[in-house]
């Protein structure tokens, strides 16, 4: 199991979530609730019968002796406790994620802005513009205002101000993020705390329906619904308890024809019968499911992924295509300069010089690489821009969309750096011509998925610096995995064609959309779901809500904008485009775990039929004992025995979830059927003799 | 076709059911058996009329119908259990002994002891087919060892010496049919006759005609056995494919060989019942239509049983049956299960075999196969909605089968079963016996009929209803080693063709063959296990001087309720394979296997009918554990199951849990009843768990609509009579409503490309799971019940008590 990236349950929580789950593992035995779980129903029912049995049988007339009675009938009720507390020990690390949760959500107050308040750029609001109101009283679109060592009391986005914001509460990280308005960085959640400065904030959420309430409902588990596959699974166990259930009753009528026929021995008794009915009902995975789905769903939580239902894990197990955004996901966030190459016989100093010139002031990640490659390639030391500025009077002149270019200017240099067709235009307009061996660079760079960027002097070109994606380490083989999984990735970008190409090959990718558009997306989305495809994909811009909110499995970023995290049906904390790959695992992991435990339980039930038979009819075939292979001397209660401690074994398999590994259907259906089907045969017998032997030596029987 | 509510759909297909149930009555009914009639007397009169014997121009019996002896100067046949005197042709019947049964030892012993007393010099260990009782009542053969361990009781007898009584059985040994099918075994009448004219004429008998039967003397399953088996199996992988695809064009209605005939006959079937071959059905219209056509023939096949007395065609003048009993018969047989609570030979007119269940044969199987076509549809359209046309299927069903049956018709004719429409003939006996009663009875009634075209269609239908008492061990239902091959063969072929037909109707032929890999895994060891504990005879008898030894002179094995011409290896591969299709016919008594042989045969239809089972049916049932199986599967390797690319959601595992549950249900319930009541508990014949054992196999064979029985249990009263009827219906309709309602459900599904993450529905591995989920279900189910019948049988005999 990939270890958990985010935070865990401190160690020092643990006794009380186990003294919690004992405790509602008791309440949990109210029928009213036991019946939403029919086979551990049953259990009950037969327990409290083996209990009148046992009443009956201490006032001296019982079907068997007491002791053996009241043996069966406490390790009856031992199993329906032990299926409640695997439950409660799964909904307990919820609640105590919730109750850390709702420490936050307490009654905050709000700064909530008059009506008339107009935003005006830069502008802090004073005491004058605002009322303190409760948080409760907040309204979607309702306009607050946070400063400084205030808590956020609603989600909302950020449409004026920048600040520092402690998002430690829901993501674990303690580092501050910056929130400001416009971009995907708008979206502020409730109960988070700003650290500096001050923000406007529209609220996107009433009190009470913010996503930490909604997070706090989640882990609680309280709303949970069973996801479908969950009640196509209870079908199917609700099932084979019916038919366990017509199979001991009708032992009974067997069981007495026999005594006539064979013209000997004793019916079998009731409470055999019920044992009998208990072993064969399929309690383990009975017992275990509800703590499956709330474990698979506490492992995404741990994982601070958020999922508004259980049925969008489950859809992460099936899902066959993923959407994945180049940028951040597939490739470093930002392309790098990795060469500069001269044109029309300029001196390479010169060059390194001006593009380390035209990039000083520029501060994107893609300025700041040529800077950091003309310095360690051509040893040329990043001048101060303070410095530099005061002593020659440098003008920086920033990009705008109009010019497409930056660069500066000191005396009457005139320094300059864009895409090519921007400072082709600009060569041109300066009275020079554009090379041909320039043109040719250009290309060049272009067809090897390059982002070719021209610095000029004074309208000459100098030279071509060259940008490239760099792939993600290890994320190849990531894909490898994927693909042995039956899962295809499409790299979404919004690069060329050729660009798209090179880095999908580079990566690994099976497929690509380039000069990606919302309705692009959108439309490829259709297209995989007309095929019958799940698809999977991330996202954090607004525009690619439309996208989210069609597909099937759509995980949007906590940093992006509200409409994003609104069109999703998960989200991550951590805003790690990635994660996705472990949504995935963490979807198929739940539906092994339900899927090897019920073929575990069903496959146990052959060596309980070893066990109990021969005991059973005992007296009336004695030639049956033929078949307790294992010469057992306490046959029926060490199976009882072995069918209630075997739930509390594996409740840290249901918990934990079985291993998971990338791996083909066929290979892993295999090692599932060998490690559950043929070890759900053999392994009853061990554990029952065993236990016959324990038994034996506590000078039982 | 519009939907419509319930009420107006049934209005609607009234009056097409009622049409077309008569037009097919007409020719599954009249046409066809008359046509075989006509070629049946033309081309083979003297096996058509029973193989009468000329014996100095009079006649002298059936070479098929064996006689009594008791005098010490004939030749013994095989005791027989029929009443009121051995060798009652009139009714055939075998004893329904267990081997656990003291009142089959007592009988043995008696036999061993009158054999003794007729011969006291001779010591030789006796054949065990002398001392057991045949399945049919009426074998005419023994083995070559039973005539040679008469020899010296003959020779003293008559005064001849051993050489030419051993010389004359020699001439008369009939060696394995084709060198392969049967035993080498020697006709007891023909043998007699011959001694009455060699003691008579002192002819000595040339011993040039002596076949070769000097090989070893080695036990157990013999070469032409293994080569039989081989044949067996080899058959199927030679039909499955073309078969296959022949039926996969006539279903879609595509050009195929018969075309020229079936064509216009299927428009003009449509046309007259004016039905509009195009319409497509949702699942519901379907199902309704297939429940008002199957209570018509319900109704009439009842009324028609109650009224045969006065009807035409009987010319045995056979009166009619019960109410409960006809009632039981009607549902029986449209259900497909042809439980035989009935005897053929005294209960059924001409008329009522040829236009009730003859009819009844053809339409119930081409029902089962129009709602496999249904599912597969269902699995196999997009985001559709309706599953076929009811009347269309079940037409072109019958076109797949009519043809077929016309062959092996012919086949059985060729051989010796009848067909004619002739009354029984009544035959002198050589050697008169006197009943119970001490009355001497000197003659045989020996009952005819058109039976070869019914029985022809009863295998190929895998309905299993015999036309006399004994099914297919009656020598005149199964004359020869070679019809039992073919009767055998023809159960399963097109239950084995049908899973190659679904896989190419659902994208690839080996999606089907992967499932008739499974089913053929569960076959394979579960009849090797029968024939290996039939082989093993009866351990009571090991100290009664008896032999039971496989060798090439004798069948020996547990022989009682067998037929010395089909032997251990074919009566044990008979018996598996038609409970293994749900089809009910036997050729020898079940109720007479050893308890592991009966423990197969239970299993074999409480895995549900399954493995092959009957025409459709069988492979609907299984497509169910194949759900159920992709959805643990799916599970396990973390995907939401699909099987087909159709998503496995709540609404489906509800329909198929059900489908599971609703047969173990009805045999463990009906078991439950029957064994605490006392309509329930005295109709069983052998005591211990053997007697339970008649009452679990009755409800099982009824709600799995195969078939068969113990036969011990005294089926025929208005308990078992109801009982019955009603799992019988409740297993047949529900189920099929149920997988129609499954179909309907899947058919509005998109289909989900295959991707390299799902799951092989064809590959090796699914083939195993699918076997171990079907096995787990049905062992897990009955393996209890099972402890108390069989399995402590078994423990109880082989353990001497």
């Amino acid at each position: 199991m990939p270890k958990p990236s985010g935070k865990q349950s401190p160690r020092t929580l643990l006794p009380a979530i186990y003294r919690r789950a004992i405790i509602d593992a008791v309440v949990k035995l109210d029928p009213r609730q036991m019946i939403r779980n029919p086979v551990m129903f049953v259990v009950e029912a037969g327990s409290a019968l083996t209990t009148l049995l046992w009443l009956q049988a201490l006032s001296g007339n019982g079907e068997a002796p007491p002791g053996f009675i009241g043996a069966i009938s406490a390790w009856l009720w031992f199993t329906v406790l032990f299926a409640n507390f695997a439950e409660a020990l799964a909904e307990g690390r919820g609640k105590a994620q919730a109750e850390s949760l709702r420490k936050m959500r307490q009654d905050t107050q709000a700064k909530k802005l008059y009506l008339g308040y107009e935003v005006a750029k830069g502008r802090e609001p004073v005491i004058s513009d605002f009322l303190v109101v409760s948080s409760a009283t907040l309204h979607r679109s309702d306009l607050f205002y946070v400063k400084a060592g205030d808590t956020i009391p609603v989600d909302g986005d950020v449409i004026e101000g920048i600040a520092s914001v402690n998002e430690s509460a829901i993501t674990g990280e303690s580092a501050p993020v910056i929130r400001e308005s416009g971009g995907d960085r708008s979206a502020v959640t409730g109960g988070t705390v700003v650290l500096s400065d001050w923000l406007i904030i529209r609220a996107s959420a009433g009190a009470g329906e913010g996503f930490l309430d909604h997070m706090i409902s989640l882990v609680e588990g309280a709303k949970r619904q069973k996801t479908p596959n969950e009640i196509a699974l209870n079908i199917l166990l609700i099932g084979l308890t019916a038919i366990f259930l017509v199979v001991c009753v009708t032992l009974w009528a067997f069981s007495l024809y026999s005594v006539q026929a064979g013209g000997s021995g004793i019916p079998v008794t009731i409470t055999v019968l019920v044992a009998l009915l208990v072993c064969l009902a399929p309690t383990t995975i009975g017992g275990l499911l509800s703590a499956i789905g709330i474990a698979g769903m506490d492992r995404l939580i741990r994982r601070n992924v958020i999922t508004t239902s259980g049925r969008a894990i489950e859809a992460a197990g099936d899902v066959d295509v993923l959407l994945l955004d180049k940028t951040g996901t597939i490739t470093l966030g930002n392309r790098q300069a990795v060469d500069l190459i001269r044109v029309d016989g300029t001196v390479m100093l010169d060059l390194a010089d001006t593009a380390q010139l035209a990039s000083l002031a520029d501060e994107t990640p893609e300025g700041r690489s040529i800077v950091v490659l003309v310095k360690e390639k051509y040893g040329l030391r990043g001048r101060t821009v303070g410095a530099t500025e005061s002593g020659t009077g440098m003008k920086f002149v920033p990009f705008s969309s109009q010019t497409r270019m930056s660069g500066v200017d000191f005396g009457d240099v005139q320094i300059r750096k864009g895409a090519a067709d921007a400072m082709f235009r600009h060569i041109e307009t300066s009275g020079n011509v554009v090379s041909e061996a320039l043109r040719k660079e250009v290309k060049t760079i272009s067809l090897a998925g390059g982002t070719p960027l021209i610095v000029t002097r004074n309208g000459k070109a100098y030279g071509v610096i060259h940008l490239k994606d760099i792939v993600k380490g290890g994320i190849k083989e990531r894909f490898i995995q994927l693909r042995k999984m039956g899962i295809r990735t499409v790299m979404i970008t919004g690069d060329n064609r050729l660009t798209a190409a090179t880095i999908a090959a580079e990566a690994g990718v099976d497929d690509f959309l380039a000069e990606a558009t919302p309705e692009s997306k959108l439309n490829l989305i259709r297209e995989y779901q007309t095929g019958g495809r799940m698809v999977a994909m991330t996202g954090d811009g607004t525009n690619d809500a439309p996208a989210l909110a069609q597909a099937d499995v759509a995980v949007a970023m906590n940093t992006g904008t509200q409409p994003a995290r609104e069109a999703a049906n998960m989200i991550d904390l951590d805003s790690n485009p990635t994660k996705l790959i472990e949504i995935v695992e963490i979807g198929k992991q739940l539906l092994m775990t339900r899927g090897a435990l019920t073929t575990f339980s069903i496959a146990n039930d052959l060596a309980k039929y070893f066990v109990i038979i021969p005991a059973a009819f005992l007296t009336t075939y004695p030639a049956l004992s033929v078949l307790n292979i294992l010469g057992l001397q306490n046959a029926i209660l060490s199976a009882v025995i072995f069918n209630a401690l075997i739930i509390v074994a594996l409740i840290p398999l249901a918990l934990h979830g079985v291993t998971y590994r990338p791996m083909t259907a066929e290979v892993a259906l295999r090692n599932n059927i060998v490690v559950y089907g043929v070890g759900g045969i053999i392994a009853p017998f061990i554990g029952i003799k065993v236990i016959d032997m324990v038994l034996v030596l506590m000078g039982v029987g | 076709m519009d939907p419509g509510t319930i009420p107006s759909i049934i209005r609607n297909q009234v009056k097409p059911a009622v049409i077309l149930f008569f037009l097919l009555t007409l020719i599954t009914g009249i046409f066809y058996p008359l046509f075989i009639t006509a070629i049946a007397q033309l081309v083979f009169p003297a096996q058509a009329n029973g193989n009468l014997i000329i014996h100095d121009g009079k006649v002298a019996g059936s070479v098929l119908i064996g006689q009594p002896f008791t005098s010490p100067g004939y030749f013994w046949g095989r005791p027989s259990a029929t009443s009121p005197v051995p060798y009652n042709a009139g009714l055939s019947s075998g004893s329904n002994f267990a081997p656990s049964n003291p009142a089959l030892s007592n009988a043995v012993k008696a036999r061993v002891e009158s054999l003794h007393t007729a011969d006291p010099a001779n010591t030789l260990p006796i054949p065990v087919d002398l001392v057991t009782a045949s399945a049919s009542g009426l074998d005419p053969d023994i083995s070559v060892a039973s005539a040679y361990y008469q020899v010296h009781r003959i020779a003293h007898e008559r005064n001849l010496s051993e050489e030419d009584v051993r010389a004359l059985i020699t001439t008369h040994i009939e060696p394995r049919q084709f060198l392969l099918f049967g035993e080498p075994r020697v006709n007891v009448l023909m043998l007699n006759l011959a001694l009455d004219d060699m003691t008579a004429n002192h002819v000595v008998p040339s011993s040039a005609m002596q076949p070769d039967l000097t090989l070893p003397d080695e036990p157990g399953l013999r070469i032409p056995d293994w080569i039989v088996l081989v044949l067996f199996f080899g058959f199927f992988v030679v039909t499955v494919v073309p078969l296959g695809r022949f039926m996969v064009r006539v279903i879609r209605g595509e050009p195929h060989i018969l075309s020229p005939l079936t064509v216009p006959l299927e428009h003009r079937l449509l046309v007259w019942s004016q039905v509009e071959a195009d319409e497509e059905m949702d699942w519901k219209t379907f199902a309704i239509t297939m429940m008002v056509f199957s209570l018509i023939g319900i109704i009439f096949l009842f009324v028609l049983q109650l009224a045969q007395a006065a009807l035409p065609f009987n010319p045995a003048g056979v009166g009619s049956p019960s109410w409960d009993l006809a009632l039981n018969t009607a549902v029986s047989f449209v259900s497909n299960t042809n439980w035989q609570a009935y005897a053929g030979e005294t209960g059924m007119s001409y008329l009522t075999q040829m236009m009730g269940l003859c009819v009844q044969n053809f339409t119930s199987a081409a029902t089962g196969m129009a709602v496999l076509v249904g599912l597969t549809y269902g699995l196999s359209r997009r985001s559709s909605s309706t599953i076929g046309n009811f009347w269309v299927l079940l037409i072109r069903s019958v076109m797949i089968l009519l043809p077929i049956s016309i062959i092996i018709a012919l086949i059985l004719v060729s051989q010796g079963t009848v067909q004619t429409l002739s009354g029984p003939v009544t035959v002198p006996l050589l050697d008169p016996v006197r009943d119970a009663s001490g009355a001497l009875v000197t003659t045989q009634t020996i009952p005819l009929g058109p039976a070869a075209s019914q029985i022809a269609i009863k295998q190929l239908g895998v309905n299993g209803g015999g036309f006399f008492n004994t099914n297919s061990a009656h020598p005149f239902e199964n004359p020869t080693p070679f019809t039992n091959f073919i009767e055998i063969i023809a159960i399963l072929l097109i239950p084995s063709a049908l899973c190659y037909s679904f896989g190419r109707m659902v994208g690839a032929g080996r999606k089907g063959v992967s499932i008739l890999v499974a089913m053929t895994l569960i076959f394979v060891p579960l009849l090797g296990f029968a024939i290996w504990a039939e082989l093993g005879g009866n351990p009571v008898f090991d100290s009664m001087g008896i032999d039971q030894a496989t060798t090439d002179l004798q069948p020996g094995g547990n022989m009682e309720g067998k037929e010395v011409r089909f032997g251990i290896m074919s009566s044990a591969l008979f018996s598996v394979v038609t409970t293994s299709a749900s089809c009910g016919a036997v050729n020898s008594m079940h109720d007479s296997f050893t308890p592991l042989g009966g423990l197969v045969q239970l299993l074999m239809m409480q895995l549900g009918e399954v493995v092959y089972g009957g025409i459709g049916s069988g492979l609907y049932g299984m497509l169910v554990f194949v759900i159920i199986a992709m959805f643990i599967a799916g599970l396990m390797v973390g995907r939401t199951p699909e099987y087909l690319g159709k998503k496995i959601e709540p609404g489906e595992m509800t329909i198929a849990t059900i489908i599971i549950l609703f047969p173990i249900f009805l045999i463990l319930l009906g078991s439950a009843v029957a064994v605490l009541v006392d309509p329930g508990k005295i109709a069983v014949l052998n005591p211990g768990p053997h007697g339970f054992s008649e009452i679990l196999y009755a409800f099982t064979s009824a709600s799995q609509n195969n078939g068969s029985a113990f036969g011990g249990l005294s089926a025929n009263s208005v308990f078992y009579n109801l009982m019955t009827a009603a799992c019988m219906f409740i297993g047949r309709f529900g189920i099929a409503i149920l997988t129609l309602a499954l179909a309907g459900s899947f058919v509005v599904k998109k289909i989900v490309p295959v991707g390299e993450g799902t799951l092989s529905d064809h590959r090796p591995l699914f083939i195993i799971w699918l076997v171990f989920v079907v096995i787990i279900i049905g062992v897990l189910s009955f393996l209890p019940a099972l402890a108390l019948g069989p399995i402590v049988e078994h423990l109880m005999l082989s353990g001497g008590a």
